[in-house]
C-alpha cells in the first residue's frame, strides 16, 4: 500500500517536474527577450534624447502658446520623446518575450490568449493615461478661465468638465477591453445623460438664482463700464 | 542667432541711401501721408544740431511705397523717408508685433551704420522735435547706450509696469528704469545690432518680446542707460485681448528673460539711479478715488477657487497671508509690498521649474495681480502724482530687499521653504 502511494507520488512529482522543465526554456527565453529589449530601449531612449537636445528640439517645441510642455510640465519635450521610445521598446519586449515563451515551451494556449489581449491592455492603459491627463488639464483650464471671467460657478464648471471626461474615458477603456460591452454602453448612456440632466436641473432649478445673479452682475458691470470712462489702465 | 531677413527691395533701398546719422524708426505701420505732414512740420523745430545730420525716417509699410523721398522744409539738409517691407516674423498678439517691428527698425539702423536709432510708437504720439532732441542729446552728447522714456502717466496708468515690470527689472538688473517696456526709446549705433538680435552672441527667438534694458544690462560692455521725460500719451490697443492674456504675455516673456539671463542678474545687488533729462510734464488733477470693488471681487473669487493651483506655487506662509487678506474690509485691504514681491518671485520660480503648465501658472497670477491693483489704487487715491511716485520707490525698494529670497529659491528650489 505504502509502496503504491510512494510510486504514485513520485510519478506525479515527475510529471510536475517535467512540466516545469518544459516551461523553463520558455521562461528563460521570455526573460532574455525582455532584458534585451529593455537594454535596447534604454540605449535608444538615451540616444534619441541626446540627438534631440543637440538639434535644439526643446527650444523649437517651446515656441508659441500651446506646446507639448503645457501638457507635460515636468518633462522637457526631448525627455518625453525619450520616455515614449523607452516604453514602446519595453512593450515590444513583453510581446516578443511572450512569443519566445510560446516557441520555447510549446504551451500555445496561454501565450495565444496573452498575445491576443496585450494590445487591448496597452491601448486601454494609454487611453486611461490620456483621459486622466486631459481631464486634469481641461478642468484646470476651465477653472482658471472661469475665475478670470469672474464666474462665481467656475469650480462647478471645472468639476463637471473633469467628471464628464473621466466618465467618457472610463467607458472607452472598458469598451476597449471588451468587458461587458452592452452594459457599459447602456450604463454610459444613462450616466452621461444623467450628468447632463442633473447639470441642467441644477442650473435651471437649484442654481437659478446664482446664475441669474451672476449674469445680472456681468450685465450691470458692462453698463457701468460703458457709462464710466475707464480710469484704470493696466498697460 | 536669428538674423532679420529684409526683402531684396528693402536691401537695395538701404544701399541707395548708404548711411545715416540718425534713424527714426516707427514700430508699426503708419498712415504715410500723416507721417509726411508731421515730419514736414517738425523739421523747422529740430534745431541746427539735428538738421546738420543725415536723418532717415523708416517705417514698415506692407505695400512698398515710393522710397528714398526727401523732405527739405526750409533747411538745406533733408529727412529721408524710408518705407520698408516688414520682415515675415511680425505677426502675433498685443506686444509681439511691436517688438518685431522694433527689432526690424533697429536692424535697419545697424545696416545704415546709424549713430543713433530712435524708435517711436506707430501712433506718432511721441513724434515731436523736443522728444527727438532729448533722445539724440542723451545718446550723442551724453554717450548713453540706451535711453528709455519716462511718461507723464497718471496714478492709475500702466499698472502692470508699476506692479511687476519696473520693480522686477530694477531688482534684477540694478537699474532704476521706470518704463522698461515702452513704445519709444533710443539706442546708440553700437547697441542697435545687439538689440535687433543680429550680432554675434545674440540669442533670441522671433516670438520673444524685446526688453531693451535687459539687453543693455547683459551686454558684455554694459551700456549706460539714461532716461528722458516724454510728453506723450500712447493709446495702447490690446486688440480685444483680456487682461489675463496681456498679463500672461508680458509676465511670461519677462520670466523667460529671467531664466535666460540668470547668470547675469544673480551677481547684481541693489540698484543705481539712471541719469534723467527733460522736464516732467505738468501734473493733471486726479484726486477722485477709484472703485476697487470689482478687482477685490476677482481676488476673493481667485482665493476661494484657485487654492489648489496657488498651493503648488506659493509657500504656506504666503498662502496664510493671502488668506488673512481675504478677511479684511474693502477699505482696509492692503497687500504688503514684501508679500507681492514674494508672490511674483515664486511665480517666476514656478515658471522656471515648470511646476505646473505655464499657461495655467500665468492665468492663476491674474487674480493676485488684481488684488495688488485694488490695494495700490486704494493707497494712492489720496496721493498726488509725485507722492505716488514716492510710494512706487518704496515698492521697488521692497522688491530689492526681497531679492535674496529669490536668489535662495532660484539656487536651491528644493530647500524647505515655510
Amino acid at each position: 500500500m505504502w509502496d503504491q502511494v510512494k510510486q504514485s507520488l513520485q510519478s506525479s512529482m515527475g510529471r510536475a517536474m517535467e512540466s516545469l522543465a518544459r516551461l523553463l526554456p520558455g521562461i528563460l527565453a521570455f526573460i532574455v527577450a525582455f532584458l534585451l529589449f529593455l537594454f535596447i530601449g534604454w540605449v535608444l531612449a538615451w540616444l534619441v534624447r541626446r540627438i534631440l537636445m543637440v538639434v535644439g528640439f526643446d527650444e523649437r517645441m517651446n515656441h508659441g502658446a500651446h506646446t507639448i510642455a503645457e501638457w507635460s510640465p515636468r518633462l522637457t519635450p526631448s525627455q518625453l520623446v525619450g520616455r515614449i521610445v523607452f516604453w514602446c521598446f519595453l512593450t515590444a519586449g513583453v510581446m516578443v518575450g511572450v512569443s519566445a515563451f510560446e516557441a520555447g515551451s510549446s504551451e500555445s494556449v496561454v501565450s495565444g490568449w496573452i498575445l491576443g489581449y496585450v494590445p487591448r491592455i496597452v491601448g486601454a492603459a494609454l487611453l486611461l493615461l490620456a483621459g486622466n491627463v486631459l481631464a486634469r488639464y481641461v478642468s484646470r483650464s476651465v477653472l482658471i478661465a472661469g475665475v478670470n471671467l469672474n464666474l462665481s460657478y467656475a469650480r462647478l464648471l471645472s468639476v463637471g468638465v473633469r467628471w464628464m471626461i473621466l466618465v467618457l474615458t472610463g467607458a472607452m477603456v472598458l469598451d476597449h477591453l471588451a468587458l461587458g460591452s452592452e452594459i457599459v454602453e447602456l450604463g454610459f448612456g444613462i450616466l452621461f445623460g444623467g450628468i447632463v440632466l442633473a447639470l441642467a436641473l441644477a442650473v435651471g432649478l437649484g442654481s437659478r438664482d446664482l446664475v441669474s445673479r451672476s449674469l445680472e452682475r456681468e450685465a450691470s458691470r458692462a453698463i457701468e463700464e460703458q457709462q464710466q470712462p475707464e480710469r484704470i489702465h493696466h498697460f | 542667432m536669428a538674423a532679420i531677413e529684409f526683402a531684396e527691395e528693402t536691401r537695395q533701398q538701404a544701399e541707395r541711401i548708404g548711411s545715416a546719422d540718425i534713424v527714426i524708426g516707427l514700430a508699426g505701420p503708419v498712415a504715410a501721408e500723416e507721417l509726411r505732414t508731421r515730419a514736414a512740420q517738425m523739421i523747422p523745430s529740430l534745431g541746427p544740431s539735428l538738421t546738420s545730420l543725415r536723418i532717415v525716417v523708416a517705417w514698415p509699410s506692407p505695400g512698398a511705397e515710393s522710397a528714398g523721398a526727401s523732405l527739405n522744409g526750409s533747411n538745406p539738409h533733408a529727412l529721408t523717408l524710408f518705407p520698408f517691407t516688414p520682415p515675415a516674423a511680425s505677426a502675433g498678439e498685443f506686444w509681439a508685433p511691436v517688438s518685431a517691428h522694433q527689432r526690424a527698425v533697429l536692424a535697419l539702423a545697424a545696416t545704415l551704420n546709424a549713430r543713433v536709432c530712435i524708435v517711436l510708437g506707430s501712433d506718432l504720439a511721441a513724434l515731436d522735435a523736443h522728444n527727438l532732441q532729448l533722445f539724440a542729446y542723451a545718446v550723442l552728447e551724453r554717450q548713453c547706450g540706451l535711453v528709455m522714456p519716462i511718461y507723464g502717466a497718471g496714478k492709475y496708468d500702466g499698472l502692470i509696469n508699476t506692479g511687476i515690470l519696473s520693480p522686477l527689472h530694477r531688482a534684477l538688473f540694478g537699474k532704476r528704469i521706470r518704463y522698461p517696456l515702452s513704445y519709444d526709446f533710443a539706442a546708440s549705433g553700437a547697441l542697435c545690432s545687439r538689440l535687433a538680435g543680429i550680432s554675434a552672441g545674440s540669442n533670441h527667438n522671433d516670438n520673444a518680446l524685446l526688453w531693451p534694458v535687459t539687453v543693455a544690462a547683459t551686454h558684455t560692455s554694459q551700456a549706460a542707460v539714461g532716461q528722458v521725460h516724454l510728453d506723450a500719451h500712447h493709446q495702447t490697443a490690446a486688440g480685444g485681448l483680456d487682461l489675463s492674456a496681456v498679463l500672461s504675455q508680458l509676465a511670461g516673456s519677462l520670466f523667460q528673460e529671467m531664466d535666460a539671463c540668470a547668470a547675469n542678474w544673480q551677481r547684481i545687488r541693489g540698484s543705481q539711479p539712471s541719469p534723467i533729462w527733460g522736464n516732467a510734464p505738468a501734473e493733471e488733477a486726479d484726486g477722485q478715488p477709484i472703485d476697487t470693488r470689482p478687482m477685490l471681487d476677482s481676488f476673493l473669487l481667485g482665493s476661494k477657487n484657485l487654492d489648489e493651483v496657488w498651493r503648488l506655487v506659493l509657500p504656506p506662509n504666503t498662502l496664510l497671508e493671502l488668506r488673512r487678506l481675504t478677511r479684511l474690509a474693502p477699505d482696509q485691504f492692503r497687500m504688503p509690498d514684501e508679500l507681492w514681491a514674494g508672490v511674483v518671485y515664486d511665480f517666476a520660480l514656478a515658471w522656471r521649474l515648470r511646476t505646473i503648465s505655464r499657461a495655467h501658472l500665468l492665468g492663476a497670477l491674474t487674480p493676485l495681480y488684481l488684488g495688488w491693483v485694488a490695494s495700490w489704487a486704494g493707497e494712492v487715491s489720496a496721493l498726488s502724482r509725485a507722492a505716488a511716485e514716492q510710494r512706487f520707490e518704496q515698492l521697488a525698494h521692497a522688491w530689492e530687499d526681497k531679492k535674496p529670497y529669490l536668489l535662495s529659491r532660484w539656487r536651491w528650489p528644493d530647500r524647505f521653504n515655510p
